[in-house]
Formats: C-alpha cells, structure tokens, sequence
C-alpha cells in the first residue's frame, strides 16, 4: 500500500510507501525539500498539508511545530506520515531546470577499466536492455559487495549515453569502497547500483556564462555537464578551470583541447599545484582559484559558478569568488568528503544556506 | 487548467511589496532623503531577500500566543507572591540595572525600526523593519510589566525613564542606542541588527536568562523568552542586511567594516554592565562572564566572521583587547559600583567568601591577583565603620561614558587606560583606543555627547551636592548603599522570617 503526494508548488507527484515519511520519499524520488536535522527538532522541513490525512509523528517536537500550526495543518516532513493521498505545499523555489528523475535500480556490467592517472581508475558499466536517465552533474549509488553503506560516485559520460555509464574513481588511502574497486573489480564482473541521485545541475535556463571548477576525480561531473553543454549546441561562454598537482594526475586534457579546438565557446584552463611538477609544464601553476583570479583578473561578476572536488579546493574556490563578485546564488558545488573530511568540518555561522 | 500556484516566497512579495511604488509627484530622493548620504550604494533594491516570511496575518497569532504564555506566568508569579521565591533580595540589584538600562534600549529601538520602516527606499526591507518595531515595543511593554511587579515591592524601579535620561551609569546604554538612532539608517540597522543582535545578543540574553532561572526569577525567564523568540527573526535580519549591502556595491565593504569596528566595540563597552551584574550581582552565577565571553563571542563570533571573511570584512577592530579584557572587566565595574554605591539606583554589596572562592575558580588569572585584595580591604573597612564612597566624581569616558577604570590589561593590569586627543582647542578623554577612535572619525558629534559628570559640574543637574543631584535623578534615600541594612533587606528578613514562623507553628 502507498501512497501519492503531490508538492505545490512544483506540482510534482512522489509514492510514498507505507509508513515512510514524506522526506525520505521526496528525497529518494528526486525532489528536494527543505531540511537540516531529520528528527523533528528544527522546524526546517515544515511544510503545509493542503488536502489529505497525515500523522504528525510523534518526533515532532511541541517547539519546532506549534500548537495552533497543528491545528493549521501543518507538519514536519522528516517525522509525518501519510494516511491518505495528500497535496502538500513547501518552501521550495521552483528549479525550471530540475529534472526531478526518480531513482530506480540499475545492474551494470563492467567493460572497461583505465587508469586515468596513477590514482584514478575510470569504470565502465553497462547497462543491458535499460537506460539511465540522469542529469549531468549527478551521482550514482554504488553497492559494494561486504560494505553497508553504498559508494557515491558522479556519472562522467554525457547524459546523452545512457547504457554505457563512466565512473572516475580516486583511491582514498585506507578508503574501504575505493580499495576494493581498484584492487579486486575485474572485467565482466556486475555490480548494482542506484540512480540518479543529487542536487548539483545544470541551470540553462538563464544566459549566464559558466565556469566549472574541478579538482581530482572531481572532474566527473563538470566533464558530464560540459559535454551536455557543448553537444546540445549552447552558444554561451563556458570555461573549465582544472586543477591537479602535477601533470600526470591532469587526466583529459588531450579530450579538453581537442573540446576547446571544437567549439569557440568553450575554453580550457588547466593548472598544477605541485609539488612535484613535471618540467615540461610550461601552464598555470598554482592552486586552480589563484589560476583563475589570474585568467579573469579577479572578476567574477555576472557568471555562474560549479564546482566539483575536495572540501578544500571548494572552500577556497568560493572565497576567490566572492572577492570577485560572484556570490552564493551563483554558486553550485558537490562536495567530495571521505570520512576524514567530514570529521574536519569546523564550525558554521548561518551566514549561507548553501555553502 | 488552472494558473499555476505560486510559491511562498513570491506570494509573501506579492502580499508585502504592493505598497511600493516609483513615485511621480515627487522625486524618489525627496520622499525618501535619508537613504543615500551614508555613501552605501544600492544598485537594484529588488534583490533584497526576505529573511523571514511572516504575515501580519500570521505575526498577530504567534505573538498572541506568547503573549498569553507570558501573561499568565507574570500574574501567577504576582498572585502566589513569587518575589518570595527570589534566591535573596539582593539578586533584585542585578534586574534593576538590567530592566532599567534595558527596557528603554528596547524602546529606543522600537523608534528607530519605526524610522527605518518609512525610510528605507526598498519596500522588503521597510516591511522587515516595521515588524520589528513592533517586536521591540512588544518587549518594552513586557519589561514595564515586569518592572511594576517589583516595583510593589522594591526599592529603586518607581521611575525607570525619567531615570535613563538623567542617571550617571544610564548614560551608558542611553548614549549607545542614540548613537545608533542618531545615524543613518544603514548604520542603524548594522549596529542594531548587526553588532548588537546577531554578534552580541547571546552575551546579553542567554546568561543573564539562565541566570534569572537560577535564581528563582520566573517573572524575568518568561520575558526573557517570549522576547528570544523574536531574536531570531532580529538576527535573521541582521545577517540578511549585511549580505544585501556587501552584495550590492564593491564600495560598500570599506563603510561596513567601519561600523563594524565601531558598533562592536560600542555594545561590547555596554556589555560591561552585564559582566558585573553576570560575576557580582547575581546571588547564583550559572557561567562567569570570561566563559560566556568565550562560547558566544570567540566561539560562535568567530565562526560568523570566518564567514563573512569570504566578502573580505575582517574580525572587529580591538576584539583581541575585548577578549584579554573578560578577565578583567566584571571586577573593575563592580568595584566603580561600590565605590559610588550611595549613588546608585539598587544596592551594592561585596562579594561574600563564597562568591570570591567563585571567582578565584573562575578567573585563576587574575582575580587573587588584583581584585580579590581590593574587595578584603573594603570589607575590613566596612567592619571598623572606615569605609568611605568616593567624593570626587569621576572622569567619564567621551564616547560610552563610563568611569575610566578599565586597565592596560595587555601590558600592565594596574594602569588605567588613558587616551587623550585634541579637537577645536579642547581635550577629549577615552578609556581605550576603540573609543578615540570612534570619537576621531566623527569629533562633531561626539563633542556633543551629554556627560553626566560633566553636566553635574556644570549645575544643570538639580545642584552642586548629592543629595540634590539624587534628588534630580528622583533617588528616594532607600534606593541606594549598602543591601545590608536596607529596606528590601528588612522587607526580606520580614517575609522569611514570618516564613519560619509560619512553618513552626
């Protein structure tokens, strides 16, 4: 038994099974709702019950949902229940751009592995008598077999292919999910997976340039998304900044240069951060947000941001560019943590919701 | 098929924003003349976010379910006598300086939100302003009826603002709020909203509130409350008028970042009066003031900063003076205090053995070393009946008006901080290099400023003795000195003691 809840005001329609709450099921199919603590304490993902039963959870705390909000019809997504088929109204903004594609389960067959530099390895799936819609920029959740908890990892192929699917896979150094894809995955071997997950999509329904940033394996998603860009004949400027320490870790340059010849619009801005760089390096050096306040002298403003790689290169990325003009509504970014990372987190003020 | 819905955000513009127009009668710049000779440049108003989406609609509603959780608890605190409940009646010193500092900082700030809501050229931000305004006047009124509780029953709270424009220690917090109300109004609302709301409101609220849970003050945690809970709509605010103004103009960075430096060390200067009551005046303390300091200013400050250092505004200028000194100034303004206690509109009193064992705990530092002393010597003073207050009165600072007894702490603890600077002809003495320089950026408004002490000596205040001057502030002889031996004391030892009484038989 489940149930259909439409959220106003995209107007869009999710399942919602048996006992689920409306958040994890909004969430699984694709649509993205306000939220931060998940367990009835905060108030984020309060939302208004337009037609329909609903049980408010007894998680919802008397603090974070008024008496007479209750009486209003609202409720707290993360802990409410549907009894009924409901409509519901959030404090969402309508993304014209977002797709809203539920997540299915895939099986894919491994048919080629490459190394694409002495740290990442590029897995190809393919996907027998289906096809995987996704929008550029998201992520796929790998099952491994022995672990829990699936991997993440973003497509790197165009949306346009949609049975032969590229995975680019660092190895995290004592990382359990990426030591066993580098160590024992083989050729023919099948793995499962679930898709398409994730928020970090292309906006093209306004003009502005884009930049992409990438560093690291973080290069999957802005190569996706750039190759969507260019072969849907999209006229407008778009620069990839690229970072990597040295040479042989600056994986696809040749395809970016052979990109860059292709199509006016598009330009390819690697650089190296060394230490160890390769003397015939003769590029930008330095992290990738030094190289572009240097290509762009320091100007930001009017363009639209994305960016993919280590926490790290993320943060200062955004500092760069807000020096420059260019702020937090125009950003979009995919954070790569590993568990170290997560942990390394410091404190936060409220001042953004998004960074 | 029917139109689409809209969703809230833009519902809450459609609902609020009607009221703005481009005016054709008379030019933009006349109906709204304040907004532009700070120099804050605002390129296109319409990128203003709302922090909150509130109807009035839905405002009146939660405001009166608070207001009725409030009212409740302050008149069944009035019907079971809940002053009774008090840790001891000299914790009644600290609410006073509290609600009468306060209550008319809410009201001030009432006025200007008020201003602000008719002169702001963007229409969300007049709207935000004006709910505000109401919030403050809303805590003004909550205030008063606080302070009419206590005022059955004790000394010191029959006139609290006749007192703010006359009292010596309420020139404090009267001459920050005019400060602010007499600046434009982006000034105002990052020294309000900002400065005072987001990066020092927890200072102010969170320990001072735990504080009047601890001590048996449920009249004061309720108003406490009911007022936090609009502070977060306030903060909200403030960070979206900071981002808004950054975000607007590149040459809006260098103006903020001086009213940053200006209205943080301003509050953090009022906030002194909080450090005593936070160490001192408190029968029990739940935190010192060093570790409220701690939590809510390095901690949770600096987070924010960190942040906004993307837009390339740095920490406020001194705050590493304003940190060496939390382990300093509780002591140094208690000790003003005592020293003029027979000019003070509630008791003072010295610490007790267990409050110094406290305070030797929490400031290992310095306390012992400096302070502790001073407090034995006066109470062994105050046993021979040698204790004298202060003749003379003190040198006051020109810009937040307290006595100068704030130290060299990064160099010499036992100096007083003295800066001095010349403007037409005459000198101009400050407390610390945060206040010379707020005076020097703008000498032609402060050279103004309305010093008590200075006023006093210059006969405008009722005449040349105490008494008379006491008499002009309307001090009543049992407002003042010494808790010991006062009338609340007297009035406590009765209800305590009829307590006993009551319970033996």
């Amino acid at each position: 038994m489940s149930y259909e809840v439409t959220i106003e005001p995209l107007g869009v329609t999710i399942e919602v099974e048996e006992g689920q709450n409306i958040l994890d099921a909004a969430l699984r199919q694709g649509v993205y709702l306000p939220h931060a603590c998940g367990h009835g304490l905060c108030g984020t993902c309060k939302v208004d019950v337009l037609e329909g039963e609903v049980e408010i959870g007894e998680e919802a705390s008397p603090f974070a949902l008024l008496d007479f909000e209750r009486a209003e019809g609202k409720c707290l997504t993360c802990c409410t229940v549907p009894e009924s088929d409901l409509v519901i109204e959030a404090d969402v903004e309508e993304e014209p751009d977002a797709k809203h594609i539920p997540v299915r389960d895939f099986v894919g067959t491994v048919v080629k592995l490459e190394k694409l530099t002495p740290r990442i390895l590029g897995v190809f799936l393919q996907v027998e008598n289906d096809e995987v819609d996704f929008q550029s920029g998201q992520y796929a959740n790998l099952h491994i077999p022995g672990l829990d908890v699936p991997r993440p990892f973003s497509m790197a192929q165009s949306p346009n292919e949609k049975t032969l699917l590229e995975f680019d896979i660092a190895l995290v150094p004592g990382g359990e999910g990426t030591t066993w894809i580098h160590n024992e995955l083989k050729l023919g071997d099948t793995l499962e997976f679930s898709a398409p997950y994730g928020h970090f999509f292309l906006r093209t329904s306004d003009d502005k340039p884009m930049l992409f940033f990438a560093g690291g394996s973080g290069l999957a998603s802005p190569k996706s998304m750039i190759l969507d860009l260019l072969e849907s004949g999209d006229q407008r400027e778009i620069i990839l900044f690229q970072g990597a320490r040295n040479l042989e870790e600056l994986y696809y340059k040749n395809l970016f240069e052979s990109l860059q010849q292709q199509y006016q619009n598009f330009k390819y801005v690697p650089g190296l951060s060394g230490p160890d760089i390769e003397p015939e390096w003769d590029g930008l050096t330095g992290y990738i947000h030094e190289a572009a306040k240097e290509k762009m002298n320091g100007k930001f403003e009017g363009y639209r941001a994305y960016m993919c790689g280590p926490p790290m290169m993320i943060d200062a990325c955004i500092t760069a560019l807000m020096r420059g003009r260019l702020f937090e509504k125009d950003m979009f970014m995919e954070k790569f943590f590993n568990a170290a990372d997560a942990e390394a987190e410091s404190k936060k003020s409220p001042l953004f919701k998004n960074i | 098929m029917p139109a689409k819905k809209l969703n809230l955000r833009k519902r809450y513009e459609l609902l609020t924003r009607g009221m703005g127009w481009e005016t054709t009668y008379q030019k933009m710049d006349d109906v709204f003349p304040y907004d532009s000779f700070e120099g804050i440049k605002i390129t296109d108003w319409d990128k203003w976010e709302d922090p909150f989406r509130l109807t009035m609609d839905s405002y009146w509603k939660f405001q009166a379910e608070k207001e009725k959780k409030l009212y409740a608890v302050i008149d069944s605190f009035a019907q079971n006598n809940g002053q009774t409940n008090l840790a001891c009646a000299s914790y009644l010193s600290a609410i006073k300086l509290f609600i009468t500092g306060v209550t008319p900082l809410e009201y001030g700030a009432h006025r200007g939100f008020a201003h602000l809501g008719r002169h702001f050229r963007g229409d969300g931000a007049r709207i935000a302003c004006q709910m505000q305004a109401i919030d403050e006047l809303r805590h003004a009124q909550t205030q008063v009826h606080t302070i009419s509780h206590y005022n059955k029953h004790f000394s010191g709270l029959h006139d609290p603002f006749h007192q703010f424009d006359r009292v010596w220690y309420l020139s404090v917090p009267k001459s920050f709020i005019e400060d602010a109300m007499s600046s434009g109004p982006f000034e105002f609302i990052t020294s309000i909203s900002f400065a005072f709301e987001y990066v020092l409101t927890n200072l102010l609220f969170v320990p001072f509130m735990s504080g009047a849970a601890y001590n048996g003050d449920m009249a004061t945690v309720t108003f406490g409350f009911s007022a936090q809970s609009d502070e977060s709509r306030h903060m909200t605010l403030g960070l979206e008028i900071i981002k808004f103004m950054l975000e607007q103009h590149e040459d809006n960075l260098p103006i903020i970042q001086r009213w940053m430096d200006k209205h943080f060390w301003r509050a953090y200067r009022l906030l002194g009066l909080v450090a005593a009551m936070q160490d001192y005046m408190l029968t029990n303390s739940p935190m010192s003031w060093k570790e409220a300091w701690e939590v809510y200013f390095v901690e949770n400050g600096g987070a924010l900063f960190e942040d906004l250092s993307r837009y390339g505004l740095k920490m406020p200028k001194y705050h590493e003076l304003a940190t060496a000194e939390a382990d300093h100034i509780s002591h140094q303004i208690w000790s003003v205090f005592c020293s003029l206690g027979n000019a003070t509109g509630f008791h003072t009193f010295l610490p007790t053995e267990e409050k110094m064992a406290w305070l030797s705990e929490k400031y290992p530092d310095t306390f012992d070393k400096y302070y502790r002393p001073r407090f034995e010597y006066w109470a062994e003073q105050k046993k021979a009946g040698t204790f004298e207050y202060q003749k003379g009165l003190p040198q006051l600072c020109q810009v937040c008006q307290i006595p100068m007894v704030f130290t060299e702490v990064q160099t010499d603890p036992m100096q007083i901080s003295y800066r001095v600077t010349e403007h037409g002809g005459d000198k101009y003495h400050f407390c610390s290099d945060g206040c010379k320089d707020i005076f020097e950026h703008e000498p032609e408004k402060y050279v103004q400023a309305w010093l008590p002490v200075h006023q006093i000596y210059q006969g405008n205040c009722g005449g040349p003795t105490l008494p008379e001057v006491l008499d002009w502030y309307k001090f009543k002889p049992e407002d003042s000195g010494d808790y010991i031996g006062s009338k609340d004391y007297h009035r406590w030892q009765e209800w305590k003691g009829a307590d006993k009484k009551v319970k033996q038989a």
